[in-house]
């Protein structure tokens, strides 16, 4: 058959060459790659002398090879156009040339030679190393990013206000009130609930309360697993009064209890890093006709998932500072190069950015622009006070002092030109969110370093502004020019929730989580699998990141070794014996640790992961390995030439999943990257297509055998799961990969950029710290900064006095 | 062809269709085409409806004219309308008759055009059980729905509900307009957010157009400071921003110069000015009163709806009319007895200066031509002038106050009704019939046996 094929192609040359050609055989990473990493320039020689081996290679390239590749393995246009670049060893490389190069006529390199062209390419241009000499990567201008611009914009709005920390409280303060007016003598009851869910009839609440005349205030703060739309449904048979997001912020207005209105729902799109200030206020009225049974229920649906009772996990009793989250749709990053960065405009972004700077001026006028003048009350005139009020805003939002004319530009000249109050905020915070200095952190380059520094921490670690007191203040005591100023100023940021989420959002693209959105398995074959089901399984697997960087030891290694879950009561139902909880189950909190088990692999064998990298009704050892080479052990796999449908197990009943993948998987083209693929796949084997244990499959043992060659060339042998958890978690590949991984989405520039030996210098710190991931974060600020703490003096804009 | 014959026309076309047993979208299939009914519209004239409320009912002695018919006198209350006294109509003898849950204030603004029963809820007013919202639609919503149901009377907005001084509580004190069952329209009161909805957008684009400019200057500036490379991240965004403010500006010039609209709308198009920084406090209330109106002239005008309404504070209303020189609450003088003479005379002028208002809003249209179309803004709306109450000290809806203003809803003018003692829906329901959309019953059927009111057209 796919002789047929190569026929059929070969009056294509450049398709023939891409099936079989030694650039399919290497495997290049699906995304672009980073400038430094991409093209060699091809009048750029190696830096070293090349030993006999390595000219004796060069030669043979040079006759041999460098009309098809480039004479720098550049590619050749109208023959083999990719360059040739990837992470194989000199082994492997040697070994792929000694079997099919050149092209047609591999008997003309064999052996020796191909060991020398190897040897050659590889230090060349080949290797990652030769890549970065070649084209050192630079720090490139980027955009605020989506999550940036709303983190920043609802920093802007609590400017000066202390957010709240983690401090592992849960639920919700309640007060109970005798009456229905909270007068605080009738206050009868204080004490913090799970989460809200009741139902008392016609009955008392609490003790020393009337059942026909109470009332209870729920106060403290609502906390989101992911950014995204959420619809909030309250069901009430009472009078409520419900705020989010600010003191004095209506969410939903239920003051007049009336027939049999009894469920409220309205979507907000909140963003994670953030606790929205929540304030729900519930009367029981006296009244002259009978009190219906008095019910609350505080429920809602997450993106991607079920209707469920908020639960502990997401109330905090202690009450936050107010906050915003914009509302305005904002269109999606680029991902071109396998992380979130603002390196594109499009009119799309353009009108977004204008309709999110719009929204946040008009709730400024409407929320902040209020509280500034009752706290400046009488001490300014009111023009004086509207532009020390716009001033701070702009000032914090274009990360600047505003010198004489961009106080003159971007407030005095659009006061003069307005003179409502609203419409003169709206013209000053519109041309501030609509400048570079917002949009484009990078352009700071005329500040003092300090400041300089303060705008990248902010934005490393929190994807926001320096509008946080303490990188401000360390700002101006110039105490941000060291190693260990930056480390400290950094460490204190561990606790904050704009950190934590970043930190969420690094851990779900080192999954790729974001592409396993949609689990659903043959009903048949796994009744009981359903959509409430895959929601619990996402977020045991969320909490358990979450508590492998959260825990004290913020140990890397226990994403793979450690053996309990976070189970909820579904998961243990459906998963049976290893998913029981380790406690009673907590009133009002949805997920609780496992008992301890050996089948637990951290999150290798998280069901979540194994039922989302499988089908609908088998495994599939081809995603499974997949996610292991390219996520886990970062290294590059070529997408298929082709799609493939896979084999249907109806079609072979006597074959194993394993055997059928072999099968298919068989001819010589698909092994260059199959080879690898399935050898890591098979080892997930023992786990079925919604992540549960089994030792057979259709009454034959399970095979989990299987192999790695690491990027130096060694030869790993792999038996089954536990063997992958305690290869992962100490490998070099796999922790390489995790720390750049790190290393990119909070700085969202390439490591190498930093210096040809940032990324050696920070995989050596963490494994010298035990690999602890939170000081990993704290490590790439550090690295992230020294470029701008060790330059030379701040520049200056042409034509600026002093 | 005047006016009255045009809405008989109208009328008597529906009456057709209606006889046939087809609605109008079946009835365009029928002939085949659409744009057959359309043109037909377009040569029917805008109808247009403002309900206005003012609350704690009125002093009637000095409200009712003494006669009826066409020879009716302008008592002290009505007196501001005396320059328009031909295109009044007053109506006697339309009792709010709702029953059930909720006090008379309640029942009073919340039945008023809805007129049907509040649910069973826990809002406790003075006396009488407990009640929440209304049981069904209020007849400004349905009417909106009905004209925003056909092509040829849809608006951008359909109706607008503005409010004056409303307090900031949702209750059934607060609330006359209802979208359904348990579905209060909140009122805005605030003009700057008026304004902001029906002009936001244009505004936005006004302040981005000139802002923009000093912005790509800071664009340019940065520019220099970069590399070569990083260069064209900004210069692409800047060739954006460019294309965008060029945009902007002929938008804004073709706005200016009123193309692609009739010649004489060209005006009702412009975005009105309001006076700046005005707030929202007891003593600013003639202002606010002024700007609201405005506002509803200009949306008029620009055609952004055909119904509105208008709710000068609210059920047991409290504002002070120190401007009139009362210091006392509305609400609080009108429990007052009528011996009280001092409380008396200062609910006649209170009255006087409700009434003051709608005779704005009735000049205001008088003096405005019909945009693309014949006579005054007037000859085309009615002013629909009523209260929560008949009388304050009783709280009688018996003889609720129903004044009339303008030519909208096609009645003959300049004329003072009794109609005895009959239930207001079949106002409600004769206002649905002229404004082209009869209807067999509206609220309570149970009132409605008796179908519209005869004798106003």
């Amino acid at each position: 058959m796919w002789k047929l094929r190569m026929r059929k192609r070969v009056t294509n040359i450049r398709n023939a060459i891409g099936i079989w050609g030694l650039y399919a055989a290497l495997a290049v990473p699906i995304v672009a790659q980073e400038p430094g990493t991409g093209t060699p320039e091809p009048t750029l020689p190696p830096a070293a002398p090349l030993s006999a081996l390595q000219q004796r290679g060069a030669e043979i390239y040079r006759d041999q090879c460098a009309d098809c590749h480039g004479a720098h393995g550049e590619g050749a246009e109208g023959a083999y156009e990719d360059p040739l670049i990837g992470d194989e060893s000199i082994g492997q490389l040697a070994a792929r040339i000694d079997k099919t190069m050149p092209e047609g006529s591999p008997e003309d390199c064999r052996g020796e030679d191909a060991r020398a062209v190897a040897e050659y390419i590889y230090e060349a241009f080949y290797s990652e190393a030769a890549q970065i000499r070649n084209r050192p990567p630079r720090v490139m201008l980027t955009h605020l990013t989506t999550a940036q611009l709303r983190q920043s914009l609802a920093d802007l709005y609590s400017l000066g206000a202390t957010l709240p920390r983690e401090t592992g409280n849960r639920g919700l303060s309640a007060r109970y009130y005798n009456g229905d007016r909270r007068k605080e003598e009738e206050l009868k009851l204080e004490r913090v609930d799970p989460t809200i869910d009741f139902d008392w009839q016609r009955n008392s609440p609490v003790e020393g309360v009337d059942a026909d005349s109470f009332s209870i205030e729920w106060n403290g703060g609502l906390m989101v697993p992911r950014s995204g739309r959420y619809e909030i449904i309250v069901r009430s048979t009472c009078s409520f009064l419900f705020y989010l997001g600010a003191s004095d912020r209506e969410f939903i207005n239920n003051h007049v209890q009336s027939g049999n209105k009894t469920e409220f729902r309205r979507s907000i799109y909140l963003i994670d890093g953030r606790v929205y200030p929540l304030r729900i206020e519930f009367r029981q009225r006296k009244r002259k006709t009978e009190i219906p049974p008095a019910r609350i229920q505080l429920a809602w649906v997450p993106p991607q998932g079920v209707e469920q009772t908020i639960p502990a996990e997401y109330l905090v009793p202690e009450r936050p500072t107010d906050t915003l989250a914009i509302q305005t749709p904002l269109p999606p990053d680029d991902r071109s190069y396998g992380y979130e960065r603002g390196i594109g405009v499009s009119r799309e972004w353009e009108e977004a950015t204008t309709a999110a700077a719009i929204e946040f001026a008009e709730v400024a006028i409407e929320e902040l622009w209020p509280e500034y003048r009752r706290r400046h009350r009488g001490r300014d005139q009111p023009r004086a006070a509207l532009r020390g009020f716009l001033q701070q805003l702009l000032e914090a939002a274009m990360r600047r002092p505003l010198t004489d004319e961009l106080q003159e530009r971007y407030i005095d000249k659009q006061l003069a030109a307005e003179p409502d109050d609203g419409e003169a905020i709206k013209r000053c915070l519109l041309a501030g969110l609509k400048s570079p200095y917002f949009l484009y952190p990078d352009v700071d380059l005329d500040q003092p370093k300090s400041a300089r520094v303060a705008n990248r921490l902010a934005l490393i670690l929190l994807d926001s502004l320096p509008a946080d007191g303490r990188i401000r203040a360390a700002a101006q005591k110039n105490k941000l020019l060291t190693d260990d100023e930056v480390r400290q100023v950094a460490s204190a940021y561990l606790d904050d929730h704009r950190l934590r989420s970043k930190t969420r959002g690094m851990l779900r693209g080192w999954l790729n989580l974001e592409h396993i959105a949609d689990i659903r398995k043959d009903e048949e074959l796994f009744p009981g699998f359903d959509q409430a089901l895959v929601a619990d399984l996402r977020m045991s697997l969320e909490q358990l990141l979450d508590e492998v960087v959260w825990q004290p030891e913020s140990d890397y290694r226990q994403f793979f070794t450690l053996n309990q879950g976070i189970t909820t009561r579904r998961i243990a139902e459906y998963y049976g014996e290893d998913w029981r909880p380790a406690g009673p189950w907590r009133r009002g909190y949805w997920t609780e640790p496992t008992v301890p088990s050996p089948k637990h692999l951290g999150l290798l064998t998280h069901p979540y992961l194994l039922s989302g990298l499988a089908y609908h009704d088998s495994t599939s050892p081809i995603h499974r390995g997949v996610f292991l080479i390219r996520y886990m052990l970062g290294r590059t796999i070529r997408p298929p030439a082709d799609a493939f449908a896979p084999l249907s197990p109806d079609l072979h009943p006597d074959l194993t999943t394993r055997e059928r993948v072999e099968l298919q998987t068989s001819p010589e083209f698909c092994q260059s990257c199959h080879e690898k693929i399935n050898a890591l796949g098979f080892t997930l084997e023992n786990y079925d297509a919604v992540g549960r244990f089994r030792e057979l499959e259709r009454g034959k043992p399970i095979d989990p055998r299987g192999r790695y060659v690491t990027r130096d060339g060694r030869e790993i042998e792999l038996q089954g799961a536990a063997d992958v958890a305690r290869f992962l978690a100490e490998s070099d590949d796999a922790v390489y990969a995790f720390v750049k991984r790190a290393f990119q989405h909070f700085v969202k520039q390439p490591p190498a950029a930093f210096g040809a030996d940032t990324m050696d210098r920070l995989v050596q710190h963490f494994r010298d710290s035990g690999y602890n991931i939170q000081e990993l974060i704290v490590e790439i600020a550090v690295e992230a900064t020294r470029p701008i703490r060790t330059a030379a003096e701040q520049i200056a804009f042409q034509g600026d006095p002093g | 062809m005047n006016r009255r014959q045009r809405v008989l026309e109208a009328q008597s076309r529906r009456e057709f269709m209606k006889r046939l047993g087809i609605g109008a979208a079946a009835a365009n299939l029928l002939w085949g085409l659409p744009s057959l009914a359309r043109a037909a519209a377009a040569g029917r004239r805008k109808q247009r409806v403002v309900f206005v409320f003012s609350p704690n009912g009125v002093i009637p002695q000095h409200f009712w004219p003494d006669k009826t018919g066409t020879e009716f006198d302008l008592k002290r209350i009505l007196q501001p309308l005396a320059d328009l006294k031909s295109q009044v109509i007053t109506l006697h003898g339309i009792c709010n008759r709702i029953k059930g849950d909720g006090d008379g204030h309640m029942r009073g603004i919340g039945c008023l055009l809805t007129g049907i029963e509040l649910f069973p809820g826990d809002i406790q007013g003075g006396s009488d059980t407990p009640a929440g919202w209304s049981m069904g639609i209020s007849v400004d919503q349905h009417l909106k729905n009905q004209l925003q149901a056909d092509p040829a009377t849809r608006t951008r907005f359909g109706s607008l509900e503005f409010g004056v001084m409303v307090p900031d509580r949702a209750d059934t004190w607060t609330r006359w307009s209802y979208a359904g069952p348990n579905q209060p329209v909140a009122p805005i009161d605030d003009p700057y957010k008026m304004f902001d909805k029906l002009y936001g957008q244009t505004k936005n684009r006004e302040i981005l157009a000139s802002v923009l400019d000093d912005v790509t200057a800071d664009f340019e500036r940065v520019r220099d400071l970069l590399s070569q490379e990083d260069r064209q991240l900004l210069e692409h965004h800047v060739e954006l921003v460019r294309g965008i403010e060029k945009e902007l500006q002929s938008e804004l010039e073709h706005k200016q110069r009123g193309e692609g609209q009739p010649a004489q709308s060209t005006e009702s198009h412009l975005v009105p000015e309001l006076p700046p920084n005005i707030e929202e406090e007891n003593d600013n209330m003639p202002l606010l009163t002024r700007m609201q109106m405005d506002l509803l002239v200009n949306s008029f005008m620009a055609d952004f709806a055909r119904i509105a309404t208008f709710q000068i504070t609210n059920s047991v209303g409290q504002p002070r009319m120190r401007w009139l020189g009362i210091d006392e609450g509305h609400h609080t003088l009108s429990h007052e007895p009528d011996s009280n003479e001092d409380a008396y005379e200062k609910l006649i002028q209170i009255n006087t200066w409700y009434c003051e208002q709608v005779a704005y809003l009735a000049k205001r249209l008088a003096e405005t031509p019909e945009p693309g179309g014949e006579g005054s803004m007037l000859d085309n709306t009615t002013i629909i002038w009523t209260n929560e109450l008949g009388k304050g000290n009783s709280h009688t809806r018996d003889n609720i106050p129903f004044v009339l203003v303008g030519g909208g809803l096609g009645f003959k003018t300049g004329v003072a009704h009794d109609f005895g003692k009959v239930p207001h829906n079949r106002l409600l329901m004769t206002i649905c019939q002229a404004m082209g959309h009869p209807t067999e019953s509206f609220g309570n059927p149970d009132y409605c046996t008796d179908g519209p009111l005869t004798g106003l057209a």
